[in-house]
């Protein structure tokens, strides 16, 4: 009785994976074949992989600069969002009980809810009028951005965190900031790698804000790239579905190689 | 004397926030305060510009385009919102039903999430737009001849594509949820001669209500602000169908020279969304309750 | 600690360098790549059918000229990136775009260089010269016209032959051409409705044609409506849109034209810019065109064509671009590389004694040689109102839902009063 499968349950889910599959599966078969042969078929099986619509798909993206500016904004976003933001949670965590943290908190909280486009338009003449309409610039976005949900997130971990170990280690004359480098933020293991996840993809994937602040073509991210050469691709679709799944491919092999790690990750910093 | 105290005890606490809370204020409620401010004005991006009072408010109520597009986007969010999780809280059950290979088959829900929007949009505007027809012109079923995304059912493809990528973060959240339900509950309930039916909404449903809170309120959210897959697949047509508010923000406020009128459109947007969080976040406790 | 400390630091060295190289591409002044004295420009060029022609052109000028380095941007949306580019004060150096409303805005509030005393305003036709001082709407050149395109009928001459049809001479005409195909079991027109500006050409086509020559003034002076002047062009928009592909709507483009190229359809109803695309798509195919017969009144009948891409230099304040911008202009003024261009973009060159020597462009020639043109109407309409597809969207939308000419005329007059109000 305890090992018998549930049936209904197992056809529900390998309907659901094809489903989710076949369109990827699409983009594949769509990339590895020659104009002719996607001319006869779509959805057939390719009878040779035809690399030629990679190669020419990276030198019209310039797939290594474009790919190397993705990678660099997404790094920095990552760490410095993690090493700032769970330090700020952190003082406010442990100082909730006073108005002016409580306060701050909130201010926080409450900027959730306001939509982008309301600072959108004077946030493009704010940027560039201090010289930040480029890469840098939205660095310092994703990690300022960040804060409002990655603050909300660690004060419900840093809740559990027992205050004990501070105690002692403040009578022993360590100041706040030790106590937070090495010992708190140690403990925050799971939450920075779920924070980690989140704003790694955030800043990979995002289209919105690259849109907005890049004008140079040479610092387009890899999403901002597809969409600005997707006039060049005009019906050469196996050129587009190539450039498509290059850009893919970097967080997918990410995630392949990470997947326990990282779907575990994401529920733990969810359920707290 | 006190005072001083606390201020020396937490001084190292201030130093932690204070530069975060500049910056914050600084790239964040700056521009959005901006933004504000130019709502009133009729600034065009360059040149002189004057305050027009709330001119730019009163002609939003007239605008076809403007009006239509809260519409879409309520209607898209809505349905999207319900449709995810309803998807993801079914797949949710399935996965934590008794099955093979579980961990293959979260690994495959989750893909999704790690994909572009903007991609995974251009991949299905293919496939609305060239494979479907040219298979159903094969099949001879001349009501999916049609591009999806050229017809006034434009919106259900973009529904399709938020669902099909945003079901992955929710399914976790509901498996998560699940997996903090003892078995010994089922059990119980299974001795008592419940349905399975039964005891999902007695039991299951209940214990994570919180969870369908902020899944809820997170995803009308971000589907709210939808964006990266109308440009992606329709950008917003056939006509004005499927123009969202942050796409109309966008084009027209860049785009088409309309700056400060946009900008309007935008603190309207965001009072709304306030409204839409509270009321659902009211709506969602109370429900609790009752269960 | 110290490992961690080591990390913030190693991140903020790299962080200063992604500064260092980010600024290097955005700066004003020539400082990037090593040799002192090179000079890069953004060439901004809002044409996606012309991409690699471009960059044939830019890699002969930097042969000739390696102290310059030229980088094409190609948008998909030019509006939103240039007036983006605009509020960011990161203009692309040199411009090549339509005669369109953003163009118009921007030369008004001096973005562009005034071409005063340019000595190249000699090498172009001043009847083109004239039409963009005319849009701007100042006696200063800010851009000089460089191509000129067309908006006829396109068609495939086999299949025409096919159907044995005639080049008609009046709307009915065509009307009935196209009856007779669809009778046959033919598609007389394969169109890409699912882009809205593909609307654009066949409306402009039908519209100055026919709701009189003060249109805009007196829209402009409140003495007429699109409701009250542009009955009969919508009426055949709706008559026109019968005789369309059934997926018309749903079809893009880039498939269109692929779509026609590959014998979808006799005609096509497009800008001459989309012939070379066309025969890429499909080399054997034999095509010829015939001015847009937009009325029953043939000796009335004038051709739409307006400038399809201007030159134009921004305004930096930094004389090292500005001069090296306009170096790469006289280069593209040269009547060989002038009439390579324009071949190859299937358009008509407005430098002095360069033609086109496509056949398929033959019919055409005489209204441009006779002066019997018409400027598009949609580079008069409000910036907010041609800008981004918005009346487009507009026609896209009640053609797609069937609505009737009253409600398409009413959407149009209503998006013109709020673009209006809101310049």
């Amino acid at each position: 009785m305890r090992t018998r499968t549930n049936w209904p349950a197992m056809i529900f889910l390998i309907v659901g994976a094809l489903f989710i599959l076949f369109p990827i599966y699409m983009a594949i078969a769509v990339a590895v074949k020659s104009p002719q042969e996607l001319a006869q078929s779509v959805l057939g099986f390719p009878s040779h992989i035809h690399w030629d619509n990679f190669r020419q798909a990276m030198s019209i993206t310039h797939y290594w600069h474009t790919f190397g500016n993705s990678l660099l904004i997404t790094f920095f976003a990552v760490v410095l969002t993690v090493l700032s933001n769970s330090m700020v949670a952190y003082a406010i965590a442990r100082n909730m009980h006073t108005p002016l943290f409580k306060g701050i908190y909130y201010y926080f909280f409450a900027a959730m809810f306001v939509p982008f486009p309301i600072l959108m338009l004077p946030l493009v003449h704010q940027m560039s009028s201090i010289g930040l309409a480029n890469r840098v610039g939205l660095i310092i976005l994703y990690i300022v951005y960040g804060i409002s949900f990655n603050v909300f997130v660690y004060i419900g971990y840093l809740k559990s965190i027992p205050l004990e170990l501070e105690e002692a280690a403040l009578v022993d004359g360590a100041s706040r900031w030790r106590i937070f480098w090495q010992i708190v933020f140690p403990l925050l293991g799971p939450m920075n790698a779920t924070v980690a996840i989140l704003t790694g993809l955030w800043a990979w994937n995002d289209f919105m804000l690259p849109l907005v602040m890049l004008s140079d073509p040479n610092q387009y991210t890899l999403p901002l790239v597809q969409y600005a050469f997707q006039s060049q691709y005009s019906t050469n679709y196996d050129l587009a579905f190539a450039s498509y799944l290059l850009a893919l491919l970097p967080m997918i092999i990410v995630y392949l190689l990470f997947q326990r790690w990282i779907v575990s990750n994401v529920t733990k910093g969810a359920i707290k | 004397m006190r005072l001083l105290k606390s201020v020396r005890r937490s001084w190292p606490y201030l130093l932690m926030t204070i530069p975060a809370l500049v910056l914050f204020f600084y790239f964040h409620t700056w521009p959005a305060l901006h933004g504000i401010f130019l709502s009133f004005t009729n600034w065009n991006g360059f040149g002189p510009y004057h305050f027009i009072g709330l001119k730019n408010y009163v002609d939003l109520f007239h605008d076809h385009q403007v009006l239509h597009a809260y519409g879409f986007t309520f209607l898209f969010a809505f349905v999207t919102t319900v449709l995810v999780n309803v998807v993801s809280l079914l797949i949710a059950l399935a996965l934590n039903a008794r099955i093979k290979l579980p961990n293959t088959f979260k690994a495959i829900f989750f893909l999704p999430y790690v994909l572009s929007t903007l991609i995974v949009s251009f991949i299905f505007n293919y496939l609305f737009s060239n494979v479907i027809p040219d298979v159903a012109t094969q099949l001879h079923l001349t009501a999916l001849s049609q591009n999806l995304l050229g017809t006034r059912w434009a919106w259900v493809g973009i529904v399709i594509v938020s669902v099909w990528q945003g079901a992955a973060f929710n399914t976790l959240l509901y498996l998560a949820g699940l997996q903090t339900i003892p078995d010994d509950v089922y059990e119980a309930s299974s001795i008592d001669g419940a349905s399975p039916w039964m005891t999902f909404w007695r039991i299951t449903l209940p214990l994570i209500a919180p969870f369908l809170t902020i899944n809820m309120v997170l995803a009308a959210k971000n589907y709210l602000q939808v964006f990266d897959q109308v440009v992606g697949m329709t950008n917003g047509g056939p006509g004005t169908a499927t123009q969202s508010v942050s796409f109309v923000i966008y084009t027209n406020g860049l785009g088409g020279g309309e700056l400060s009128y946009q900008s309007a459109n935008a603190v309207v947007f965001l009072i709304v969304l306030v409204i839409v969080a509270l009321a659902q976040v009211r709506l969602m406790q109370g429900r609790e309750v009752q269960l | 600690m110290k490992k961690l400390s080591l990390a913030a630091g190693s991140a903020l060295v790299l962080a200063a360098a992604v500064t260092g190289c980010g600024s290097s591409g955005t700066s004003n002044t020539s400082n990037t790549g090593g040799s002192t004295g090179t000079v890069s420009l953004n060439f901004l060029q809002n044409k996606p059918e012309v991409v690699d022609q471009w960059n044939q052109l830019i890699k002969a000028f930097e042969k000739q000229n390696p102290n310059i380095k030229i980088k094409q941007i190609n948008p998909p949306n030019t509006d939103t990136t240039l007036q983006s580019d605009l509020a960011k004060g990161q203009m692309p150096d040199i411009v090549a775009m339509g005669a369109d409303a953003t163009f118009i805005q921007m030369a008004k509030n001096g973005v562009f260089k005034d071409l005063s005393n340019a000595p190249e305003l000699d090498k172009v036709s001043p009847v083109y010269l004239k039409m963009l001082e005319q849009e701007v709407g100042k006696d200063t050149p800010y851009a000089l016209p460089y191509t000129v395109n067309a908006v006829p009928i396109i068609y495939n001459v086999d299949l025409f032959n096919k159907y044995h049809l005639k080049v008609p001479k009046t709307w009915d005409e065509l009307m009935n051409e196209a009856k007779q195909i669809q009778a046959a079991g033919g598609t007389p027109f394969y169109n890409g409705f699912k882009d809205a500006w593909t609307l654009a050409p066949i409306w402009n086509a039908l519209a100055a044609n026919t709701e009189g020559s003060s249109f805009i003034q007196d829209l402009k002076a409140g003495k007429t409506t699109f409701a009250k002047s542009d009955l009969t062009a919508a009426k055949s928009m709706q008559e026109f849109v019968k005789y369309g592909q059934s997926n018309q709507f749903g079809v893009d483009y880039n498939d269109a034209n692929v779509g026609f190229a590959k014998g979808k359809s006799v005609f096509y109803a497009q800008g001459i810019w989309t012939l070379p695309v066309i025969r890429q798509a499909n080399p054997n195919i034999k095509l010829s065109t015939f001015v847009v017969p937009a009325t029953n009144d043939p000796s009335k009948l004038k051709m739409v064509s307006g400038v399809d891409s201007l030159l134009t230099v921004t305004n930096s304040g930094n004389t090292a671009k500005e001069q090296a911008a306009m170096k790469f202009i006289d280069f593209l003024l040269e009547k060989k590389n002038a009439a390579q261009y324009a071949n190859a973009a299937g358009l008509f060159s407005t430098v002095n004694g360069v033609k086109n020597s496509d056949e398929a462009l033959k019919p055409l020639q005489p209204y441009i040689d006779q002066g019997k043109v018409v400027d598009f109407d949609d580079h008069y309409y409000p910036p907010a109102m041609a800008a981004g597809n918005q009346y487009e969207s507009v026609l896209q939308g009640a053609l797609s839902k069937k609505q009737s000419v009253q409600q398409l005329l009413q959407q149009l007059d209503s998006l013109y009063q709020q673009s209006a109000s809101h310049q």
